[in-house]
């Protein structure tokens, strides 16, 4: 009785201290931290423009123990008096579900996957709309022996992480994006078992610059780093995954399949600021909200013929008119290519 | 093809045999290292930076070397001397180590997982004339580095290192019977310490080879269990040098082949897993020769 009285006292002295959408909002940084370059820097960048714009108060959470110390983070960000808590870290998907039912004024957000709650908004990546882009990308140049290291086969490779519905999302998109510019495309499909060994990556990109792939895409985490390596010491073609890894091997990375994190984190805050918060839903951001992308191809555009170029922003176009539709594994189970 | 398969074969076998020659040793001393993977971690990483700060390959590999027999020296004393059992120290150190490197590339380089450097010396190409053009004996013994050249050298030499020297002979008295050793007047324990110095080493420029000698980039998942490979590699070879070198190149062959039988109508999941079907079905077959010679010399 003492402890219902007790938080109804409280819920009226918050609802007269602030309205919930002029709370500060925080950012939990992942693995890795500020700095790296790519996931974290991205998100922050996202946040940082969506602090100026909405004019919003809010600041970036960093933890050494950020996997380990999961729940505490959370917990110590909800008490803090934070509005909005967008949470970069991957592992913070379980925790949260535990610690946004004991702070239902609080807003919460995690990316690439789905969490149940009403004050959880889960944010998803179309990836395999971006990775048919790779794959339209890769089937016009494969051909193109007028481009350095390029031979007249039209064999392509993809080397992904594990066998699993998350990581044939992007594998069944690019195939369907390389044969829909290619009917007669061969796609060498293989998986690492792992994300962390560059050695094993080289030595199966290797085998399939061997048999004739010149343009091999990785879905591979740290593995994808030997992928790489292996496009630099044959001359040939990778294609980078997640953020833009042209500048890895400059001139041998031939695009990368980016996700905008930023964006992610720039539309919810914007949503949340609007007080339109989209607790309990799943966003689902493709190549229509700028969510997923080819990168710039800084160091490779040059390279590649103005309308191959033209072709890849063709494909663009119908996919986001509907004209196209790319297979979703994870929503759809597996295409026939890929059975 | 096939040149490539065998090729390939040798390179994924490197790492794992110099790492399961350490062990091996380590092993007949008295101490079952299960820290080797900390020590490969630790050793490709000091040789990709050495690799890339003198653009010296030779001085990488003393410098991996030193870097993994220091880490070999601190766990056996602390197994040695301490008395803390030897597979708790050793998983202990692969869980330090793994936590260091990643501190380090944090604090000094600023990355998180992978260190790519300017101009890293990587391990030159040996390629023998006229071998070289010469189908399968080609691809078995030209195009390899100075570090596959050394790792297949020591397999002789540790046979005969063990079998034939004193000190080898003591480093066995150290590890089947120490109590007799000590009434010899050695100190088994010196010995033991010894031979975990030499593990580390090896298990350090095993991380090396794959830092220098593959890839030319360190990430911290690099040595992807290959520790442990190698502590299979010297069980299943039972300490003999020369079975311990046809189960690390079990290991690499079948990995070599793994990777090119993807892709061709098989599931990916079941390819994966034939190195470690065949290293059982092998592990079986030769239990069952074993015995059956034994029944008959009975």
């Amino acid at each position: 009785m003492a402890l219902a009285a007790t938080m109804v006292l409280a819920s009226v002295l918050g609802t007269a201290s602030a309205r919930a959408e002029d709370k500060p909002v925080a950012l939990i940084v992942s693995q890795g931290g500020l700095g790296d370059q790519s996931y974290n820097d991205l998100g922050h960048a996202g946040f940082q423009r969506a602090l100026k714009e909405t004019g919003l108060a809010g600041k970036p959470v960093e933890s050494k123990e950020v996997v380990s110390q999961a729940t505490e983070i959370l917990r110590r960000a909800s008490d803090a008096d934070f509005g909005l808590i967008v949470d970069l870290e991957y592992a913070h998907g379980e925790p949260m579900l535990e610690v946004a039912r004991d702070y239902p004024d609080t807003k919460y957000v995690i990316l690439n996957q789905v969490r149940e709650g009403a004050n959880i908004a889960s944010v998803l990546f179309q990836e395999q709309e971006g990775s048919y882009l790779a794959g339209t990308l890769a089937a016009l140049v494969t051909t193109d022996t007028s481009i350095k290291g390029i031979n007249d086969k039209p064999v392509i490779g993809v080397i992904g992480g594990t066998k699993s519905a998350g990581i044939d999302k992007f594998i069944a998109g690019y195939i369907q994006g390389a044969r829909a510019s290619n009917p007669d495309i061969v796609v060498k499909v293989a998986y690492s078992n792992n994300f962390g060994d560059p050695a094993v990556g080289l030595q199966m990109a290797k085998a399939m610059i061997e048999e004739g792939a010149d343009i091999i895409y990785h879905v591979a985490g740290g593995t994808g780093m030997g992928v790489i390596q292996a496009a630099r010491e044959a001359g040939v073609y990778a294609i980078g995954v997640d953020t833009d890894q042209d500048g890895i091997a400059p001139g041998n990375v031939l695009t990368s399949m980016v996700k905008y994190t930023d964006v992610a984190v720039e539309t919810v805050m914007k949503d949340y600021a609007a007080d339109k918060f989209p607790g309990g839903q799943t966003l689902s951001l493709g190549l229509r909200e700028n969510g997923v992308g080819l990168s710039e191809m800084k160091y490779t555009r040059d390279l590649i013929p103005a309308a191959t170029l033209e072709k890849v922003e063709a494909a663009k176009q119908d996919i986001l008119s509907g004209k196209v539709k790319v297979w979703n594994v994870v929503d759809q189970g597996y295409p026939d290519f890929m059975k | 093809m096939i040149d490539n398969v065998i090729h390939a074969a040798f390179v994924m076998t490197t790492p794992i045999l110099l790492a399961a020659l350490g062990g091996l040793v380590n092993r007949i001393a008295g101490l079952v290292n299960i820290g080797l993977d900390s020590m490969m971690l630790a050793g490709a990483l000091l040789g990709l930076i050495v690799a890339s700060q003198t653009g010296s390959w030779p001085a990488a590999l003393i410098a991996a070397a030193f870097v993994g027999g220091f880490l070999g020296l601190l766990m056996s004393l602390t197994v040695t001397r301490l008395e803390a059992n030897e597979i708790i120290v050793g998983l202990g150190f692969n869980i330090a180590v793994a936590g260091l490197v990643r501190f380090f590339l944090k604090s000094w380089y600023g990355t998180s997982g992978t260190l790519s450097l300017p101009e890293v010396a990587m391990l030159p190409r040996i390629h023998i004339p006229v071998v070289a053009d010469i189908p399968v004996l080609g691809a078995i013994l030209s195009g390899h580095d100075p570090l596959t050249w050394a790792a297949w050298l020591l397999v002789p030499v540790t046979a005969w290192f063990l079998a034939r020297t004193r000190l080898g002979l003591r480093l066995r008295a150290a590890g089947a019977a120490p109590q007799a050793a000590r009434a010899l007047g050695l100190n088994p324990l010196n010995l033991r310490d010894a031979s975990t110095v030499f593990a580390g080493m090896m298990a350090g420029l095993a991380g090396a080879y794959l830092c220098i000698g593959v890839v030319g980039i360190f990430n911290e998942g690099i040595t992807a269990g290959r520790g442990f490979l190698a502590l299979a590699a010297f069980y299943f070879g039972r300490n003999r040098p020369w079975a311990t070198a046809l189960g690390a190149l079990l290991f690499g062959l079948f990995d070599a082949v793994q990777i090119r039988l993807q892709g061709r109508g098989l599931p990916a999941e079941l390819v994966q897993t034939l190195p470690y079907v065949m290293v059982i079905v092998i592990l079986t077959l030769v239990a069952i020769t074993v015995k059956r010679a034994r029944n008959k010399g009975a």
